[in-house]
Protein backbone atom coordinates (compact mmCIF):
# COMPACT_ATOMS: atom_id res chain seq x y z
CA UNK A 1 0.00 0.00 0.00
CA UNK A 2 1.35 3.17 -0.97
CA UNK A 3 -0.18 6.68 -0.46
CA UNK A 4 -3.29 5.39 1.01
CA UNK A 5 -4.45 3.77 -2.35
CA UNK A 6 -4.94 -0.12 -2.31
CA UNK A 7 -3.14 -2.83 -4.66
CA UNK A 8 -5.50 -5.62 -5.52
CA UNK A 9 -4.64 -8.84 -3.88
CA UNK A 10 -1.70 -10.45 -4.92
CA UNK A 11 -0.66 -7.58 -7.28
CA UNK A 12 2.59 -6.73 -5.01
CA UNK A 13 3.47 -10.25 -5.28
CA UNK A 14 3.41 -10.41 -9.20
CA UNK A 15 4.90 -7.18 -9.61
CA UNK A 16 8.47 -8.71 -7.33
CA UNK A 17 7.97 -11.58 -9.44
CA UNK A 18 9.70 -9.61 -12.23
CA UNK A 19 13.73 -9.78 -12.04
CA UNK A 20 15.82 -6.46 -12.05
CA UNK A 21 16.19 -6.74 -15.74
CA UNK A 22 19.21 -7.83 -17.42
CA UNK A 23 21.27 -6.44 -20.49
CA UNK A 24 19.75 -7.09 -23.29
CA UNK A 25 15.99 -7.20 -22.28
CA UNK A 26 15.35 -3.55 -23.05
CA UNK A 27 16.26 -4.73 -27.24
CA UNK A 28 14.12 -7.75 -26.93
CA UNK A 29 10.95 -5.67 -25.62
CA UNK A 30 11.85 -3.57 -28.34
CA UNK A 31 11.73 -6.18 -30.99
CA UNK A 32 8.89 -7.50 -29.82
CA UNK A 33 7.10 -4.19 -30.38
CA UNK A 34 8.42 -3.60 -33.60
CA UNK A 35 7.30 -6.60 -34.87
CA UNK A 36 3.80 -6.35 -33.43
CA UNK A 37 3.65 -2.98 -35.28
CA UNK A 38 4.46 -4.39 -38.68
CA UNK A 39 1.99 -7.23 -38.50
CA UNK A 40 -0.47 -4.70 -37.23
CA UNK A 41 0.53 -2.10 -40.41
CA UNK A 42 3.18 -2.78 -42.75
CA UNK A 43 2.79 -6.81 -43.45
CA UNK A 44 1.30 -8.34 -46.22
CA UNK A 45 -2.03 -9.61 -46.22
CA UNK A 46 -1.40 -13.82 -46.31
CA UNK A 47 -2.65 -15.29 -49.96
CA UNK A 48 -5.76 -17.34 -48.87
CA UNK A 49 -7.61 -19.92 -51.07
CA UNK A 50 -4.76 -21.40 -52.84
CA UNK A 51 -6.12 -24.59 -54.38
CA UNK A 52 -5.92 -24.64 -57.52
CA UNK A 53 -9.40 -24.45 -59.24
CA UNK A 54 -11.70 -23.79 -62.39
CA UNK A 55 -14.66 -21.94 -62.49
CA UNK A 56 -17.26 -24.07 -64.35
CA UNK A 57 -20.29 -22.00 -63.76
CA UNK A 58 -21.04 -18.82 -62.94
CA UNK A 59 -24.92 -16.64 -62.11
CA UNK A 60 -24.95 -13.22 -61.55
CA UNK A 61 -22.62 -12.67 -58.42
CA UNK A 62 -22.32 -16.51 -57.36
CA UNK A 63 -19.68 -18.80 -59.13
CA UNK A 64 -19.18 -22.60 -58.92
CA UNK A 65 -15.51 -23.72 -58.64
CA UNK A 66 -13.80 -27.00 -59.43
CA UNK A 67 -10.95 -28.27 -57.42
CA UNK A 68 -8.64 -30.16 -59.19
CA UNK A 69 -7.62 -33.12 -57.45
CA UNK A 70 -4.34 -33.62 -56.50
CA UNK A 71 -4.05 -36.94 -56.92
CA UNK A 72 -5.75 -39.59 -58.87
CA UNK A 73 -9.79 -39.23 -57.94
CA UNK A 74 -10.82 -42.40 -55.73
CA UNK A 75 -14.16 -41.40 -55.01
CA UNK A 76 -16.57 -41.25 -57.32
CA UNK A 77 -19.33 -39.70 -55.55
CA UNK A 78 -18.85 -35.64 -55.95
CA UNK A 79 -18.49 -33.28 -52.81
CA UNK A 80 -20.31 -29.95 -53.54
CA UNK A 81 -19.36 -27.18 -50.61
CA UNK A 82 -22.28 -24.85 -49.75
CA UNK A 83 -20.96 -21.52 -48.28
CA UNK A 84 -23.65 -19.10 -46.36
CA UNK A 85 -24.28 -15.87 -47.01
CA UNK A 86 -22.35 -13.94 -44.26
CA UNK A 87 -18.55 -14.07 -44.68
CA UNK A 88 -16.51 -15.41 -47.81
CA UNK A 89 -15.99 -19.25 -48.66
CA UNK A 90 -12.51 -19.29 -48.85
CA UNK A 91 -12.13 -20.58 -44.76
CA UNK A 92 -13.11 -23.70 -46.22
CA UNK A 93 -9.55 -23.08 -48.21
CA UNK A 94 -7.30 -20.64 -45.87
CA UNK A 95 -3.92 -21.85 -46.53
CA UNK A 96 -1.93 -24.76 -47.98
CA UNK A 97 -1.80 -27.11 -45.29
CA UNK A 98 -4.80 -25.45 -43.11
CA UNK A 99 -7.28 -25.84 -45.73
CA UNK A 100 -10.39 -28.79 -45.67
CA UNK A 101 -10.52 -28.26 -49.60
CA UNK A 102 -7.01 -28.99 -49.32
CA UNK A 103 -7.23 -31.92 -47.76
CA UNK A 104 -10.23 -33.73 -49.02
CA UNK A 105 -8.69 -33.42 -52.70
CA UNK A 106 -5.53 -34.59 -51.71
CA UNK A 107 -7.59 -37.62 -50.26
CA UNK A 108 -8.89 -38.08 -53.72
CA UNK A 109 -12.37 -36.63 -53.63
CA UNK A 110 -13.58 -34.48 -56.04
CA UNK A 111 -14.74 -31.33 -54.65
CA UNK A 112 -16.88 -28.44 -55.73
CA UNK A 113 -17.52 -24.93 -54.20
CA UNK A 114 -20.67 -22.74 -54.48
CA UNK A 115 -19.43 -19.30 -53.71
CA UNK A 116 -22.26 -16.55 -53.34
CA UNK A 117 -20.49 -13.87 -54.20
CA UNK A 118 -20.49 -10.30 -52.80
CA UNK A 119 -24.31 -9.54 -52.99
CA UNK A 120 -24.75 -5.47 -54.63
CA UNK A 121 -27.46 -3.30 -53.78
CA UNK A 122 -29.49 -4.69 -57.03
CA UNK A 123 -29.16 -8.03 -54.98
CA UNK A 124 -31.46 -6.61 -51.75
CA UNK A 125 -34.68 -8.28 -53.09
CA UNK A 126 -32.97 -11.74 -53.19
CA UNK A 127 -34.47 -13.74 -50.63
CA UNK A 128 -33.29 -16.96 -49.38
CA UNK A 129 -35.89 -18.91 -51.83
CA UNK A 130 -34.31 -17.10 -54.86
CA UNK A 131 -30.90 -18.63 -53.73
CA UNK A 132 -32.43 -21.81 -52.86
CA UNK A 133 -34.58 -22.53 -55.81
CA UNK A 134 -32.83 -20.76 -58.55
CA UNK A 135 -28.80 -21.40 -57.73
CA UNK A 136 -28.47 -24.77 -55.44
CA UNK A 137 -30.61 -27.15 -58.12
CA UNK A 138 -28.74 -25.98 -60.64
CA UNK A 139 -25.28 -26.14 -59.24
CA UNK A 140 -26.05 -29.45 -58.33
CA UNK A 141 -26.83 -30.40 -61.55
CA UNK A 142 -23.88 -28.82 -63.13
CA UNK A 143 -21.61 -31.01 -60.70
CA UNK A 144 -23.27 -34.12 -62.03
CA UNK A 145 -22.88 -33.08 -65.88
CA UNK A 146 -19.30 -32.02 -64.79
CA UNK A 147 -18.10 -34.86 -63.11
CA UNK A 148 -19.94 -37.85 -65.04
CA UNK A 149 -21.28 -39.23 -61.29
CA UNK A 150 -24.47 -40.37 -60.96
CA UNK A 151 -24.73 -39.15 -56.94
CA UNK A 152 -23.67 -36.40 -55.30
CA UNK A 153 -22.44 -35.21 -51.38
CA UNK A 154 -23.68 -31.77 -50.06
CA UNK A 155 -21.70 -30.33 -48.01
CA UNK A 156 -23.25 -27.33 -45.96
CA UNK A 157 -20.94 -24.79 -43.34
CA UNK A 158 -22.95 -22.65 -40.67
CA UNK A 159 -25.93 -20.86 -42.59
CA UNK A 160 -24.52 -22.49 -45.95
CA UNK A 161 -25.80 -26.05 -44.01
CA UNK A 162 -29.26 -25.01 -43.00
CA UNK A 163 -29.54 -23.90 -46.30
CA UNK A 164 -28.45 -27.18 -47.86
CA UNK A 165 -31.25 -29.12 -45.07
CA UNK A 166 -33.52 -27.36 -46.73
CA UNK A 167 -32.48 -28.32 -50.50
CA UNK A 168 -32.20 -31.93 -49.50
CA UNK A 169 -35.42 -31.67 -48.10
CA UNK A 170 -37.00 -30.16 -51.10
CA UNK A 171 -35.35 -32.10 -53.52
CA UNK A 172 -34.67 -35.68 -51.60
CA UNK A 173 -36.59 -37.26 -54.86
CA UNK A 174 -35.88 -34.87 -57.44
CA UNK A 175 -31.64 -34.86 -57.19
CA UNK A 176 -29.60 -38.11 -56.44
CA UNK A 177 -28.05 -36.80 -53.57
CA UNK A 178 -26.17 -40.02 -51.50
CA UNK A 179 -24.85 -37.93 -48.82
CA UNK A 180 -25.33 -34.56 -46.44
CA UNK A 181 -22.65 -33.24 -44.25
CA UNK A 182 -23.16 -30.27 -42.35
CA UNK A 183 -20.93 -28.15 -39.93
CA UNK A 184 -22.39 -26.00 -37.10
CA UNK A 185 -25.66 -25.58 -38.97
CA UNK A 186 -28.29 -24.34 -36.89
CA UNK A 187 -31.92 -25.67 -37.09
CA UNK A 188 -33.53 -25.27 -34.02
CA UNK A 189 -33.87 -21.47 -33.19
CA UNK A 190 -35.79 -21.96 -29.93
CA UNK A 191 -33.02 -21.49 -27.66
CA UNK A 192 -30.21 -19.42 -29.82
CA UNK A 193 -28.40 -17.79 -26.66
CA UNK A 194 -27.61 -13.92 -26.77
CA UNK A 195 -29.15 -13.97 -30.05
CA UNK A 196 -32.79 -14.93 -29.08
CA UNK A 197 -32.89 -12.08 -26.89
CA UNK A 198 -31.45 -9.72 -28.86
CA UNK A 199 -33.62 -10.00 -32.08
CA UNK A 200 -36.71 -10.19 -30.24
CA UNK A 201 -39.27 -9.17 -32.47
CA UNK A 202 -40.14 -6.43 -29.70
CA UNK A 203 -37.19 -4.24 -29.61
CA UNK A 204 -35.36 -5.18 -33.34
CA UNK A 205 -35.82 -2.99 -35.94
CA UNK A 206 -36.00 -6.00 -38.53
CA UNK A 207 -38.00 -4.13 -40.83
CA UNK A 208 -36.82 -0.68 -40.70
CA UNK A 209 -32.82 -2.02 -40.96
CA UNK A 210 -34.28 -3.58 -44.80
CA UNK A 211 -36.10 -0.84 -45.73
CA UNK A 212 -33.52 1.77 -44.87
CA UNK A 213 -30.36 -0.08 -45.72
CA UNK A 214 -31.15 -2.82 -48.64
CA UNK A 215 -28.53 -4.99 -47.75
CA UNK A 216 -27.22 -5.31 -44.18
CA UNK A 217 -23.41 -3.97 -44.38
CA UNK A 218 -21.14 -6.91 -42.99
CA UNK A 219 -19.70 -4.69 -39.85
CA UNK A 220 -23.22 -4.44 -39.07
CA UNK A 221 -23.06 -8.46 -38.69
CA UNK A 222 -19.11 -8.29 -37.19
CA UNK A 223 -20.39 -6.11 -34.62
CA UNK A 224 -23.58 -8.45 -33.49
CA UNK A 225 -21.30 -11.47 -33.48
CA UNK A 226 -18.03 -9.58 -31.47
CA UNK A 227 -20.66 -8.57 -29.24
CA UNK A 228 -21.28 -12.47 -27.70
CA UNK A 229 -17.93 -11.90 -26.45
CA UNK A 230 -16.76 -8.40 -26.54
CA UNK A 231 -13.63 -8.28 -24.17
CA UNK A 232 -12.18 -11.77 -26.07
CA UNK A 233 -13.30 -10.17 -29.20
CA UNK A 234 -11.80 -6.97 -29.14
CA UNK A 235 -9.16 -6.72 -26.74
CA UNK A 236 -8.22 -10.42 -26.36
CA UNK A 237 -7.03 -11.46 -30.05
CA UNK A 238 -4.45 -8.93 -29.88
CA UNK A 239 -3.09 -9.85 -26.41
CA UNK A 240 -3.03 -13.95 -28.36
CA UNK A 241 -0.97 -11.91 -30.97
CA UNK A 242 1.42 -9.79 -28.47
CA UNK A 243 1.88 -13.16 -26.27
CA UNK A 244 3.30 -15.43 -29.46
CA UNK A 245 4.64 -12.45 -31.33
CA UNK A 246 8.15 -14.52 -32.15
CA UNK A 247 6.51 -17.58 -32.95
CA UNK A 248 6.12 -17.15 -36.89
CA UNK A 249 3.51 -19.68 -37.16
CA UNK A 250 1.36 -18.40 -34.70
CA UNK A 251 1.59 -14.64 -36.26
CA UNK A 252 0.67 -16.27 -40.46
CA UNK A 253 -2.47 -18.53 -38.26
CA UNK A 254 -3.21 -14.88 -36.37
CA UNK A 255 -3.44 -13.04 -40.08
CA UNK A 256 -5.09 -15.57 -41.41
CA UNK A 257 -7.58 -15.52 -39.34
CA UNK A 258 -7.97 -11.82 -39.32
CA UNK A 259 -7.85 -11.77 -43.08
CA UNK A 260 -10.94 -13.83 -43.22
CA UNK A 261 -12.78 -12.19 -40.50
CA UNK A 262 -12.59 -8.82 -41.34
CA UNK A 263 -13.18 -9.50 -45.33
CA UNK A 264 -17.00 -9.68 -44.78
CA UNK A 265 -19.57 -9.00 -47.45
CA UNK A 266 -22.95 -7.69 -47.14
CA UNK A 267 -26.23 -9.83 -46.72
CA UNK A 268 -28.99 -9.56 -49.33
CA UNK A 269 -31.33 -7.75 -47.62
CA UNK A 270 -34.13 -10.01 -48.04
CA UNK A 271 -32.60 -12.83 -47.23
CA UNK A 272 -31.61 -11.12 -43.78
CA UNK A 273 -35.54 -10.40 -43.66
CA UNK A 274 -36.09 -14.02 -44.14
CA UNK A 275 -33.57 -15.33 -41.95
CA UNK A 276 -34.53 -13.48 -38.79
CA UNK A 277 -37.77 -13.34 -38.96
CA UNK A 278 -38.66 -17.18 -39.97
CA UNK A 279 -36.16 -18.67 -38.53
CA UNK A 280 -34.52 -16.73 -35.21
CA UNK A 281 -38.04 -15.51 -34.37
CA UNK A 282 -40.51 -17.77 -35.38
CA UNK A 283 -38.11 -20.69 -35.73
CA UNK A 284 -40.27 -22.14 -38.65
CA UNK A 285 -37.82 -25.36 -39.64
CA UNK A 286 -37.37 -27.23 -36.93
CA UNK A 287 -41.76 -26.91 -36.48
CA UNK A 288 -42.54 -27.84 -40.17
CA UNK A 289 -43.91 -24.29 -40.75
CA UNK A 290 -41.49 -22.94 -43.55
CA UNK A 291 -42.18 -22.70 -46.75
CA UNK A 292 -39.88 -21.96 -49.66
CA UNK A 293 -41.89 -20.25 -52.82
CA UNK A 294 -44.98 -21.92 -51.88
CA UNK A 295 -43.76 -25.43 -50.97
CA UNK A 296 -43.49 -27.18 -47.38
CA UNK A 297 -40.23 -27.88 -46.35
CA UNK A 298 -40.33 -31.10 -44.37
CA UNK A 299 -36.84 -32.15 -42.58
CA UNK A 300 -38.52 -35.65 -42.22
CA UNK A 301 -37.93 -36.09 -46.27
CA UNK A 302 -34.37 -36.09 -46.20
CA UNK A 303 -33.49 -39.67 -46.60
CA UNK A 304 -29.70 -39.10 -47.53
CA UNK A 305 -26.61 -40.21 -45.22
CA UNK A 306 -26.11 -37.74 -42.90
CA UNK A 307 -22.93 -36.46 -40.76
CA UNK A 308 -23.95 -33.66 -38.60
CA UNK A 309 -20.81 -32.23 -37.13
CA UNK A 310 -21.41 -29.78 -33.95
CA UNK A 311 -19.04 -27.73 -32.65
CA UNK A 312 -19.05 -27.70 -29.13
CA UNK A 313 -17.83 -24.46 -27.84
CA UNK A 314 -19.45 -22.63 -30.59
CA UNK A 315 -20.87 -19.22 -29.10
CA UNK A 316 -22.52 -18.70 -32.78
CA UNK A 317 -24.36 -21.48 -33.44
CA UNK A 318 -25.46 -23.56 -29.86
CA UNK A 319 -24.54 -27.19 -30.06
CA UNK A 320 -28.43 -27.53 -29.46
CA UNK A 321 -29.60 -25.58 -32.34
CA UNK A 322 -27.59 -28.54 -34.39
CA UNK A 323 -28.57 -31.57 -32.78
CA UNK A 324 -32.11 -31.27 -33.51
CA UNK A 325 -31.54 -32.45 -37.16
CA UNK A 326 -30.50 -35.99 -36.41
CA UNK A 327 -34.14 -36.82 -34.33
CA UNK A 328 -35.75 -34.96 -37.29
CA UNK A 329 -34.92 -36.73 -40.70
CA UNK A 330 -35.67 -39.94 -41.91
CA UNK A 331 -32.23 -40.78 -42.42
CA UNK A 332 -30.94 -44.69 -41.40
CA UNK A 333 -27.37 -43.65 -41.60
CA UNK A 334 -26.74 -40.51 -39.67
CA UNK A 335 -24.11 -39.49 -37.11
CA UNK A 336 -23.69 -36.69 -34.95
CA UNK A 337 -19.86 -36.18 -35.18
CA UNK A 338 -19.34 -33.87 -31.91
CA UNK A 339 -15.96 -32.06 -31.44
CA UNK A 340 -14.19 -29.96 -28.94
CA UNK A 341 -13.72 -26.75 -31.17
CA UNK A 342 -15.67 -23.13 -31.76
CA UNK A 343 -17.73 -22.22 -34.70
CA UNK A 344 -14.31 -21.40 -36.94
CA UNK A 345 -12.08 -23.79 -35.40
CA UNK A 346 -14.03 -26.42 -36.95
CA UNK A 347 -12.91 -26.12 -39.97
CA UNK A 348 -9.24 -24.40 -40.06
CA UNK A 349 -6.44 -24.89 -37.28
CA UNK A 350 -4.50 -27.69 -35.45
CA UNK A 351 -7.22 -29.89 -34.30
CA UNK A 352 -9.14 -29.90 -37.29
CA UNK A 353 -6.26 -30.33 -39.48
CA UNK A 354 -5.38 -33.90 -37.15
CA UNK A 355 -8.80 -34.86 -35.89
CA UNK A 356 -12.09 -33.32 -38.14
CA UNK A 357 -10.44 -33.70 -41.44
CA UNK A 358 -9.30 -37.07 -41.83
CA UNK A 359 -12.50 -37.97 -39.79
CA UNK A 360 -15.14 -36.06 -42.59
CA UNK A 361 -13.10 -37.77 -45.37
CA UNK A 362 -13.23 -41.58 -44.05
CA UNK A 363 -16.79 -40.89 -43.69
CA UNK A 364 -17.45 -39.62 -46.85
CA UNK A 365 -14.96 -42.49 -48.02
CA UNK A 366 -17.07 -45.21 -46.29
CA UNK A 367 -20.30 -43.74 -47.84
CA UNK A 368 -19.29 -43.40 -51.40
CA UNK A 369 -18.91 -46.70 -52.52
CA UNK B 1 10.89 -15.10 -5.40
CA UNK B 2 12.05 -18.13 -6.60
CA UNK B 3 10.04 -18.00 -9.81
CA UNK B 4 11.72 -15.04 -10.97
CA UNK B 5 11.35 -14.00 -14.92
CA UNK B 6 12.85 -11.52 -16.82
CA UNK B 7 10.17 -8.57 -17.81
CA UNK B 8 8.53 -8.61 -21.09
CA UNK B 9 6.18 -6.21 -21.66
CA UNK B 10 3.93 -8.27 -23.61
CA UNK B 11 3.59 -10.65 -20.67
CA UNK B 12 2.36 -8.29 -18.56
CA UNK B 13 0.13 -6.94 -21.00
CA UNK B 14 -1.36 -10.65 -21.06
CA UNK B 15 -1.06 -11.13 -17.45
CA UNK B 16 -3.25 -7.89 -16.44
CA UNK B 17 -5.39 -8.35 -19.71
CA UNK B 18 -6.39 -12.07 -17.84
CA UNK B 19 -7.02 -10.60 -14.81
CA UNK B 20 -9.43 -7.85 -16.18
CA UNK B 21 -10.93 -10.28 -18.31
CA UNK B 22 -11.90 -13.16 -15.81
CA UNK B 23 -12.81 -9.82 -13.19
CA UNK B 24 -15.40 -8.38 -15.98
CA UNK B 25 -16.19 -11.33 -17.63
CA UNK B 26 -19.40 -12.42 -15.55
CA UNK B 27 -20.88 -8.64 -15.00
CA UNK B 28 -20.33 -8.09 -18.54
CA UNK B 29 -21.77 -11.30 -19.51
CA UNK B 30 -25.14 -10.18 -17.31
CA UNK B 31 -25.64 -7.41 -18.73
CA UNK B 32 -25.93 -8.58 -22.09
CA UNK B 33 -28.37 -10.65 -21.41
CA UNK B 34 -30.97 -8.28 -19.64
CA UNK B 35 -34.12 -7.53 -21.53
CA UNK B 36 -33.14 -3.61 -20.69
CA UNK B 37 -29.61 -4.02 -22.66
CA UNK B 38 -31.84 -5.97 -25.70
CA UNK B 39 -34.16 -2.84 -25.67
CA UNK B 40 -31.57 -0.28 -25.71
CA UNK B 41 -29.66 -1.61 -29.06
CA UNK B 42 -33.38 -1.43 -30.55
CA UNK B 43 -33.53 2.09 -29.33
CA UNK B 44 -29.62 2.98 -30.69
CA UNK B 45 -30.82 1.19 -33.89
CA UNK B 46 -33.88 2.85 -34.10
CA UNK B 47 -31.98 6.70 -34.01
CA UNK B 48 -29.68 5.33 -36.26
CA UNK B 49 -31.74 4.62 -39.53
CA UNK B 50 -34.07 7.31 -38.63
CA UNK B 51 -30.44 9.67 -39.42
CA UNK B 52 -29.58 7.31 -42.16
CA UNK B 53 -33.45 7.40 -43.66
CA UNK B 54 -33.07 10.80 -43.97
CA UNK B 55 -29.20 11.04 -45.16
CA UNK B 56 -30.69 8.70 -48.07
CA UNK B 57 -33.62 11.15 -48.73
CA UNK B 58 -30.93 13.57 -48.86
CA UNK B 59 -28.69 12.06 -51.11
CA UNK B 60 -31.53 11.18 -53.49
CA UNK B 61 -33.06 14.63 -53.63
CA UNK B 62 -29.46 16.02 -54.56
CA UNK B 63 -28.61 13.73 -56.80
CA UNK B 64 -31.99 14.50 -58.79
CA UNK B 65 -31.63 18.09 -58.83
CA UNK B 66 -28.21 17.62 -60.13
CA UNK B 67 -29.55 15.18 -62.89
CA UNK B 68 -26.69 12.45 -61.48
CA UNK B 69 -27.91 8.66 -61.45
CA UNK B 70 -29.67 7.48 -57.64
CA UNK B 71 -28.22 4.32 -56.06
CA UNK B 72 -31.13 2.46 -56.76
CA UNK B 73 -31.20 3.89 -60.74
CA UNK B 74 -28.16 2.42 -61.10
CA UNK B 75 -29.37 -0.64 -59.07
CA UNK B 76 -32.10 -1.08 -61.71
CA UNK B 77 -29.69 -1.16 -64.45
CA UNK B 78 -27.82 -3.82 -62.81
CA UNK B 79 -30.92 -5.31 -62.06
CA UNK B 80 -31.09 -5.79 -65.91
CA UNK B 81 -27.93 -7.16 -66.68
CA UNK B 82 -28.89 -9.81 -64.60
CA UNK B 83 -31.65 -10.57 -65.46
CA UNK B 84 -30.27 -10.72 -69.56
CA UNK B 85 -28.04 -13.28 -68.07
CA UNK B 86 -30.34 -15.37 -66.53
CA UNK B 87 -32.02 -16.09 -69.53
CA UNK B 88 -28.38 -16.09 -70.97
CA UNK B 89 -28.30 -19.20 -68.56
CA UNK B 90 -31.71 -20.22 -69.55
CA UNK B 91 -30.94 -20.59 -72.95
CA UNK B 92 -27.42 -22.59 -72.45
CA UNK B 93 -29.00 -24.98 -70.45
CA UNK B 94 -31.46 -25.57 -72.81
CA UNK B 95 -28.22 -25.86 -75.64
CA UNK B 96 -26.75 -28.09 -73.16
CA UNK B 97 -30.09 -30.54 -72.66
CA UNK B 98 -30.42 -30.30 -76.70
CA UNK B 99 -26.61 -31.07 -77.14
CA UNK B 100 -27.48 -34.35 -74.89
CA UNK B 101 -30.15 -35.35 -76.93
CA UNK B 102 -28.79 -34.98 -79.91
CA UNK B 103 -25.55 -36.92 -78.86
CA UNK B 104 -28.42 -39.59 -77.75
CA UNK B 105 -29.85 -39.47 -80.89
CA UNK B 106 -26.31 -39.45 -82.79
CA UNK B 107 -24.91 -42.68 -80.76
CA UNK B 108 -28.70 -44.29 -81.30
CA UNK B 109 -28.37 -44.04 -84.85
CA UNK B 110 -24.98 -45.43 -85.10
CA UNK B 111 -26.26 -48.45 -83.07
CA UNK B 112 -28.83 -48.89 -85.32
CA UNK B 113 -26.92 -48.40 -88.70
CA UNK B 114 -24.87 -51.32 -86.99
CA UNK B 115 -27.25 -53.79 -86.69
CA UNK B 116 -29.06 -52.96 -90.14
CA UNK B 117 -25.12 -53.58 -91.63
CA UNK B 118 -25.36 -56.93 -90.17
CA UNK B 119 -28.85 -57.70 -90.86
CA UNK B 120 -27.86 -56.93 -94.66
CA UNK B 121 -25.25 -58.57 -94.57
CA UNK B 122 -26.80 -61.62 -93.22
CA UNK B 123 -29.57 -61.70 -95.89
CA UNK B 124 -27.51 -61.00 -98.37
CA UNK B 125 -25.55 -64.83 -97.07
CA UNK B 126 -28.84 -65.94 -97.34
CA UNK B 127 -30.02 -64.89 -100.44
CA UNK B 128 -26.71 -66.02 -101.77
CA UNK B 129 -27.39 -69.72 -100.04
CA UNK B 130 -31.24 -70.03 -101.58
CA UNK B 131 -30.17 -69.46 -105.11
CA UNK B 132 -27.48 -72.13 -104.94
CA UNK B 133 -29.07 -74.87 -102.88
CA UNK B 134 -32.81 -73.99 -102.11
CA UNK B 135 -33.08 -77.31 -99.10
CA UNK B 136 -30.15 -76.92 -97.45
CA UNK B 137 -30.04 -72.76 -97.36
CA UNK B 138 -33.46 -73.47 -95.46
CA UNK B 139 -31.54 -75.61 -92.75
CA UNK B 140 -29.16 -73.19 -92.08
CA UNK B 141 -31.43 -70.11 -92.33
CA UNK B 142 -32.87 -71.91 -89.10
CA UNK B 143 -29.83 -72.08 -87.71
CA UNK B 144 -29.21 -68.48 -88.09
CA UNK B 145 -32.33 -67.73 -87.42
CA UNK B 146 -31.67 -68.97 -83.80
CA UNK B 147 -28.58 -67.07 -83.50
CA UNK B 148 -30.08 -64.13 -84.32
CA UNK B 149 -32.02 -61.47 -81.93
CA UNK B 150 -35.67 -61.56 -81.90
CA UNK B 151 -36.80 -59.28 -84.47
CA UNK B 152 -33.64 -60.37 -86.75
CA UNK B 153 -35.24 -63.51 -86.88
CA UNK B 154 -38.51 -63.10 -87.99
CA UNK B 155 -37.36 -61.01 -90.33
CA UNK B 156 -35.10 -63.56 -91.91
CA UNK B 157 -37.74 -66.16 -91.45
CA UNK B 158 -40.31 -64.22 -92.82
CA UNK B 159 -37.99 -64.08 -96.07
CA UNK B 160 -36.94 -67.75 -96.31
CA UNK B 161 -40.32 -68.71 -96.02
CA UNK B 162 -40.99 -66.79 -99.39
CA UNK B 163 -38.05 -67.64 -101.46
CA UNK B 164 -38.29 -71.03 -101.28
CA UNK B 165 -41.87 -71.40 -102.33
CA UNK B 166 -41.43 -69.31 -104.96
CA UNK B 167 -38.34 -71.25 -105.86
CA UNK B 168 -40.30 -74.30 -105.52
CA UNK B 169 -43.02 -73.17 -108.19
CA UNK B 170 -40.01 -72.54 -110.39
Amino acid sequence: MTNGVKTPPGFEEWLQSFKIPEEGFLKENVDKFTRFQEVMTTDAEPQVGQTPKETIWTKNKASLYHYAPAKKKTNQVPILFVYALINKAYILDLYPGNSLIEYLTDQGHDVYLLDWGVAGYEDRHMKLDDYILDYLPHAAKKVLRHSGAKELTLYGYCMGGTMTAIFAALYAKLLPIRNVVLMTSPIDFSEAGLYTKWLNKETFQLDKLVDVLGNIPFEMIDYGNKLLSPISNSMGTYINLASRIDNDQAVLNWKLMQTWLNDGVPFPGESYRQWIRDFYQDNKLINDELTVRGQDVRLQHITANLLNICAMRDNIVMPHQIQALNEKVSSKNKTLHEVPTGHVSVCTGRYAQKEIYPYVSEWLHNNSK
Amino acid sequence: MANQTSFDAFSVWKDLYNQTESAFRDSIQSTLEQPAFAESLGNIQKQYLQYQGVVNGMTESYLKTLNIPTRDEIASLAKLVINTESKIIDLEDQLEHIGDRSENNAKEIKLLKSSVGKLDKKLDTIIELLSKQPNETIQKATVVNAATPQKTATKTQSTTTVKPSSQAKK
